[in-house]
Parts: structure tokens; C-alpha cells; sequence
């Protein structure tokens, strides 16, 4: 900005000041705008051989998670120089908001864990990398991932994710609560819903309310709750083409056993169980010494056992006829997906291979992201895992024989089942509805997400 | 717009400004300068303005009648949304949650702080003191912290019930996880963050002449019916705007519903504020054109009420001459 000195007249500072301060304004409000246009490039992308490569990297979790991610994050920078990244993290719910909002503005992260309700959600958009050329061309090593779920992440002939490691949805039993109750523990292989129901009315009971037998099942991991019941049934909650895959009545039924455990007293009264819910898993009714049993992935047992004070087991599913053919399934605990905008594709699928199969990030990272899906791996850190992270995996290793293939991956709109299910039971344990209507008009409610 | 129109008069100014000759005159220049000034300062903002609000508030205007995922690019669905929010019994349910509870809270939140503000009004020591603790809740009401703490303090085993139990209550309720309270539990809430509309009826009690008063008394008048014959009237215009900006503020409840119910506006869809909805929609969902067409309803319906509130404040608000 030149002024001459000599002229009387010249710009007063304000004007000036003004005059720069606009402009800047304007730019920086459009640079914000801006953002990036995500052209991503063909082949590899840009790599480490151009220059520093900066990646973004997103995860949802608990502090635990956060700790030894970063600590993932650290060792592979170390490792290999050129590359940086940057993580992202928050809790469960805000992260799909997140994600949700970053993508549409072309700023998707790299590398994001995804889970299986929203694979479709974003591979059928187009948000995601088909990673098949790098699976063929070696980057992404797949042949010691467990067979059960290494194909969890394909949609027809691409494969958009790659399994983090694997956990199964399975009952956590408190023995003592049962025995300080004078109820016998039950036993897993041959215990039926009713049988269920009617123990946990007993603890409760015979606690005079201290402790309640178990915790509502349409809230608590809800869809996938659904998804054993159903499957138990021959059924599905949604089938291979991506429809739903129940009927009203296998629904009802399944309402009508969570209807009894409330009036039975097997459940807290619904206020209280809708404050459990919100609490997560930390105030989980057996993690806080106030329930016999609750319905948990395998990989939760950890955080359940750190406040439980007491040591708690697994048992498999109840059924209808007290056979133990569950419809318990391995489910890939969360997968790692490539975004279809990110500008070095290439790093971020050797980062993504190297969090899989390295022994380096599978030592940090433990059981955390579920049982490593590379089985070698798995069974190497297995004797190093804490009480409950070993017995996870021996329960794992003891029902994987009788258990389900894992579901295929459900369709667009999935991700809204869980808050619509856990709005329909709140419904009928507050007496809003009866178990039929809620069946209806949940079917119709999910048809209309899906279609 | 404006500081589009800015940009090329500022140049000019400037390359004006160092060696012109004798055709502009000086008084000119320091015409322009003077009226040019404080746009430019007003710049930033009007970026702001242009970017940040507009820029957004048009492209929500054009994403109502599209089918957009967020993810994907919108898609052309003419007046769809707007059709579908009939069908949708969610929208009617955030309506009704919305509609109960600015009805409710908007007059009680009024009628506390003109309450307490005639309490202040009348000459109290350390009246400054007061009125900031009083505002305080103002300030803090609609952040995130207060309404962790309001879920921890109407917790099944919060403070309250407590303090309950321990006065001989055998079984209160959950004030926030039973869909019968947990609305009112909001809506206390609400009316707790009355500091703003108090300051205000406090500055509009100052302006009442005390004559009136005076005159009132010597007629006979008591307290009660000075207040409904004299404070009433004279504060109507202040009680008026207030009332206006709290029914506002009110339908744009989202904070407090948000963190109270953990974003599901439950239990049982019972704090399913519009807002919320609308957000679960947007971002939840995927289904952002909805949730745009969502927004400009909800536009449309606060757009209709002032109106509303406008026509009638001719039948009761007073303008003194």
C-alpha cells in the first residue's frame, strides 16, 4: 500500500486499517469456505516419495482407546518418516454427526473406523474406496484375517472395509449376585428366555430391589439384541438383499419377553432403566454391583469388570426351547475405511494394513477394536491380556463352533434402527403402547429408513 | 451484498488517493473517506453476514426441496419434503413437545422475572450485586454444563430426590428419564434462566413515573391495584417485547433438550424439541433436505406467530400517548 508522503491528503489510518481489515475478512471467511475440492488423485495418490504426506485419521472410543490410538499414531510416524498424522476422535453418537458433516464438505478423514451400520451408508454414496486393487496388489495383507468376518466389509464385488477384529454380543452374568440371592447361576448352554426372566425376577426379589436381575434388552445394544432373537428364530433383521428380515410377530415376542421382565420386576422400574441406558457401560447395572446379568459385546468386559468389584462370566444367549442353538454370531467389532477423497490412498492403505497386521500395533492396541482379526496375532497377545480380556477370548474360542455366519452388511438407513427401537421400548415399558403396535409400527418406521 | 458493492469504490478511493490534481477536491475525498469508513470496518461483518449466514440460509432454502444425504449430491424433489412432514407423525410429536412447552414456560419465565424484578425495583442495598446473581442463570442456562449438572440434580438418585426422600417422599420420580416430567423438568429449567427479560422489565420499571403511583395511592389504590392499573398498563410495551423475543428464543430450544435426553429427545420421544428433530433428521439421518425443509417450516411458524403477537399487541400494550 503505497502512500505518498508528500500529499496532504493522504489515506487516514483508520480508513486503511479498515480498508485491510475488510479485505482480510473477505479472504479469510472465503478460504474457510473453500475448504478443499477432494479431488482424489488416481493410482496411489500423492506418497511419501513426493514429499511429507499428511493424513487425517478418525476413531470413535473411550479414553482408553484415545491413549493407546495416539500411542499408535506415535510409533508409526516414528516408523516411517514423511508421514504424518493427524487423529480425530470423539465418543459414538457425535462421531456420525461428524463424520456425516466432514464428508459432505469434500474433508472426509483418510482413514476412518467405521462400523457395520454405516458401511452401505457411505460406500453406496461413494464416500468410501473400493479396496480391492490394494488388497490384490499386496498392501493390505487379508490372508491371516479370521475367515468368519474378513469378508464383512464387501459389497458385492468391491470390498470397502476391513475388519478391525472381531467380538460377539453375548449375556455378562454376575455369579455372586445370583448365589448372594440364593438363585441358582444359570447355566448357558440350555437356559431359555423364560427361564431368564424368571431368575432375574427372583434376585430382585429376594435383594428387596438392591440388585435387579437384569437390564432392559431393547435398549441395551437393542438392534443387535433383536438381531440373536431373531436369528434364533431363522430369521434376520434385515436379510441378503438388504430387506428386513423378521416378522411382526417374532418382534412381539421379543417385546413381550422385555414386557415381563419390567412388570416381573426382573427389570428397574423404567425411569431407572432409561437412566442405566444413558449411563453407557459404566453404569452398566453389573458393572456398578447393582445387577445379575446384562446383555454386552465381548470386548466391554474390561470396562464392565473395573467397576463391578467382583469377577463377572459370560454366558450365551438364553432360547426359545433351551437347546443353546443361539443365534449368536462373530461380529466384526468395526472396520477401517479409506475415503474415497483422500489425496494419498496409497499411505493411508499400507497405515491401515500396518494397524491389522503388525505385531507392533497389535501389541498396543491389545483387544480393544475386538479380538484381532489377524488370528496369528490374536492368538499371540491372547496369554498377555488382562482377566477379562482372556476370558473373552476363551468364550469367543468356545462358542465360535456353534455360532452364525455374520450378518451381511445391513442397508442404508441401518444406522436409525437402534434410536428407533430404543424409542419404541421406552414406549412400551412406559405403558405408552402395547408389543403388537409397537411391532407394526416399527416395521413401518424401518421400511421407510430403508427404502 | 453491501460489501460486494464495497469493494470496487474502495479501490477507487485509494487509487485516488495518492496523486490526483486539482479535480477531486480535497473535501471530496474526505466526503468519501467519511462515508466510506465505517463500511469498510463494517466489512468483516458483512463477510460474516454474507458467508456464514446468508450464504447458508440460501442453501438451506434450496436444499428444502431437494433429497440430499450430506454424503451425496442433492436432488430435485420439488415440494416433497414439505409434503411429507404431514405423514410424519415425528413432526407432529416435536410440535406438540414444542408448542406445550413454549406455552407453558414463555409466561411463567415472564411473570417470574417481572416478579423478582419489582422485588429489586424497590431500592435495595447492593442492588447491583443482586441483579448480576439474578442474571447469572441467564448467562449459563443454555450451556452445555448446566444441563449435565440439571441431569445429574434430576437423577432417579439425584439431589432432589434426595432432599425428597429425606423430607418423606417414598418413591419420587425420575424428573428427567420419566416421559411424564421430563418436559416440565425442561421447562423449569427454562423459566429458572429468566435474567434477561428481568433486566429488561427492571430498566421499564424505572421508567414509570412515580407520580402515577403517588396519585394512585391518594385515590385510594392498593398495592394490587396500582399494580394492575398502573404498572400493567405503563409496562406493556416492555412485557410485549419481551414476550416476543422469549416465544422466539423459546422455539429455538435445543441445548438443554439435547444433553438432557442424550440427542433422542426421549424418553419416549417426550423432550422431542423441533430443533432436535430437526437436527436428528439432518445429521442423524441423513436426510438433510427434510431437515432443511424442517428449518423453513419452523420459520414459517415462529414468521406467523410474531405476526400474530404483533396484531394482538394492539388490543392490550399500551403506548403511553
Amino acid at each position: 500500500m503505497h502512500t505518498n508522503r508528500s500529499n496532504g491528503a493522504r489515506t487516514p489510518w483508520p480508513t486503511r486499517i479498515g480498508v485491510t481489515g475488510g479485505v482480510l475478512g473477505l479472504l479469510l471467511t472465503t478460504a474457510a469456505c473453500g475448504g478443499d475440492d477432494g479431488g482424489a488423485a488416481a493410482d496411489g495418490g500423492t506418497t511419501r516419495d513426493d514429499g511429507p504426506v499428511t493424513m487425517r485419521m478418525s476413531w470413535w472410543g473411550s479414553d482408553t482407546r484415545h491413549a493407546a490410538t495416539q500411542e499408535l499414531i506415535d510409533l508409526y510416524e516414528s516408523q516411517n518418516e514423511g508421514v504424518t498424522i493427524e487423529g480425530d476422535f470423539t465418543g459414538f453418537a457425535d462421531y456420525w454427526d461428524r463424520l456425516a458433516t466432514s464428508t459432505a464438505g469434500g474433508d472426509a478423514p483418510c482413514l476412518m473406523q467405521q462400523d457395520t451400520r454405516y458401511v452401505r451408508e457411505y460406500a453406496d454414496r461413494g464416500a468410501l474406496l473400493d479396496l480391492t486393487p490394494y488388497i490384490e496388489d499386496g498392501t493390505i495383507d487379508t490372508s491371516d484375517l479370521d475367515e468368519n468376518v474378513a469378508e464383512t466389509g464387501a459389497v458385492e464385488d468391491a470390498t470397502y472395509a476391513i475388519p478391525t477384529g472381531v467380538n460377539a454380543f453375548s449375556v455378562v452374568i454376575d455369579p455372586a449376585a445370583y448365589e448372594a440371592a440364593g438363585v441358582p447361576v444359570p447355566d448357558g448352554s440350555s437356559w431359555t428366555w423364560e427361564e431368564m426372566v424368571d431368575t432375574a425376577a427372583q434376585v430382585t426379589q429376594a435383594t428387596g430391589g438392591e440388585v435387579y436381575g437384569m437390564q432392559a434388552m431393547g435398549l441395551n445394544g437393542g438392534d443387535t439384541n433383536f438381531e440373536v432373537y431373531a436369528r434364533e428364530q431363522g430369521e434376520a433383521l434385515f436379510d441378503e438383499n438388504g430387506e428386513i428380515g423378521f416378522t411382526t410377530e417374532t418382534l412381539a415376542d421379543w417385546w413381550a419377553i422385555e414386557k415381563r421382565a419390567s412388570e416381573t420386576g426382573a427389570e428397574p422400574p423404567p425411569a431407572t432403566t432409561v437412566e442405566v441406558f444413558n449411563g453407557g457401560v459404566d453404569q452398566a447395572l453389573v458393572a456398578t454391583g447393582n445387577g445379575a446379568s446384562g446383555f454386552w459385546w465381548t470386548n466391554e468386559l474390561p470396562a464392565l469388570t473395573a467397576g463391578a468389584g467382583s469377577e463377572l462370566e459370560f454366558r450365551q444367549f438364553p432360547t426359545e426351547e433351551g437347546d443353546g442353538e443361539t443365534g449368536m454370531y462373530l461380529k466384526p467389532a468395526m472396520f477401517w475405511a479409506i475415503s474415497s477423497d483422500c489425496e494419498s490412498p496409497q499411505e493411508a492403505a499400507m497405515l491401515l494394513d500396518w494397524l491389522i497386521n503388525s505385531e507392533d500395533a497389535v501389541n498396543i492396541i491389545k483387544a480393544d477394536r475386538g479380538l484381532p482379526v489377524n488370528t496369528e496375532l490374536r492368538d499371540q497377545i491372547a496369554p498377555t491380556l488382562d482377566a477379562p480380556g482372556q476370558a473373552a477370548v476363551a468364550f469367543v474360542e468356545e462358542i465360535t463352533p456353534g455360532l452364525q455366519d455374520p450378518p451381511a452388511l445391513p442397508p442404508q438407513g441401518a444406522g436409525e434402527v437402534q434410536s428407533i427401537l430404543q424409542r419404541y421400548t421406552e414406549q412400551i415399558l412406559f405403558d405408552q403402547v402395547s408389543v403388537e403396535d409397537a411391532a407394526e409400527q416399527f416395521m413401518s418406521e424401518v421400511e421407510s429408513a430403508i427404502a | 451484498m453491501s460489501s460486494t458493492l464495497d469493494v470496487p469504490s474502495r479501490e477507487r478511493s485509494h487509487d485516488e488517493a495518492p496523486g490526483t490534481t486539482g479535480r477531486a477536491a480535497p473535501r471530496g475525498r474526505k466526503w468519501w473517506t467519511a462515508r466510506l469508513t465505517p463500511y469498510l470496518f463494517l466489512a468483516p461483518w458483512f463477510a460474516g453476514l454474507l458467508f456464514i449466514t446468508a450464504g447458508p440460509i440460501a442453501a438451506s432454502a434450496y436444499l428444502s426441496f431437494t433429497d440430499y444425504s450430506l454424503i451425496g449430491a442433492p436432488e430435485w424433489i420439488g415440494l416433497d419434503n414439505f409434503q411429507r412432514m404431514f405423514d410424519d407423525p415425528r413432526f407432529y410429536q416435536s410440535l406438540k413437545v414444542t408448542f406445550i412447552y413454549v406455552v407453558v414456560s414463555v409466561p411463567l419465565q415472564l411473570a417470574f422475572a417481572l416478579f423478582l424484578a419489582m422485588i429489586l425495583d424497590r431500592g435495595l442495598r447492593g442492588l447491583a450485586l443482586y441483579r448480576s446473581v439474578y442474571y447469572l442463570p441467564s448467562l449459563i442456562g443454555g450451556s452445555v454444563a448446566i444441563a449435565i449438572l440439571w441431569r445429574q440434580i434430576f437423577g432417579s438418585d439425584g439431589l432432589l430426590n434426595g432432599v425428597l426422600r429425606f423430607i418423606g417422599f417414598e418413591n419420587p420420580p425420575g424428573w428427567v428419564s420419566d416421559p411424564d416430567y421430563a418436559l416440565g423438568t425442561l421447562i423449569i429449567l427454562n423459566v429458572w434462566t429468566f435474567g434477561a427479560p428481568m433486566v429488561i422489565f427492571l430498566a421499564g420499571l424505572r421508567q414509570i413515573p412515580t407520580m402515577y403511583y403517588e396519585a394512585a395511592s391518594l385515590d385510594g389504590a392498593g398495592k394490587v391495584r396500582q399494580f394492575f392499573q398502573v404498572t400493567l398498563p405503563l409496562l406493556s410495551p416492555i412485557i410485549f417485547f419481551n414476550l416476543v423475543l422469549q416465544t422466539i428464543n423459546a422455539f429455538q430450544t435445543f441445548t438443554q433438550a439435547f444433553i438432557v435426553s442424550g440427542g433422542t429427545g426421549g424418553p419416549a420421544d417426550s423432550t422431542l424439541f423441533y430443533t432436535l428433530y430437526l437436527y436428528q433428521r439432518g445429521f442423524g439421518n441423513f436426510d438433510m433436505g427434510y431437515a432443511s425443509a424442517l428449518a423453513w417450516f419452523l420459520l414459517l411458524i415462529v414468521g406467523g406467530l410474531t405476526a400474530i403477537n404483533f396484531f394482538a399487541a394492539k388490543y392490550w400494550v399500551f403506548y403511553g400517548d
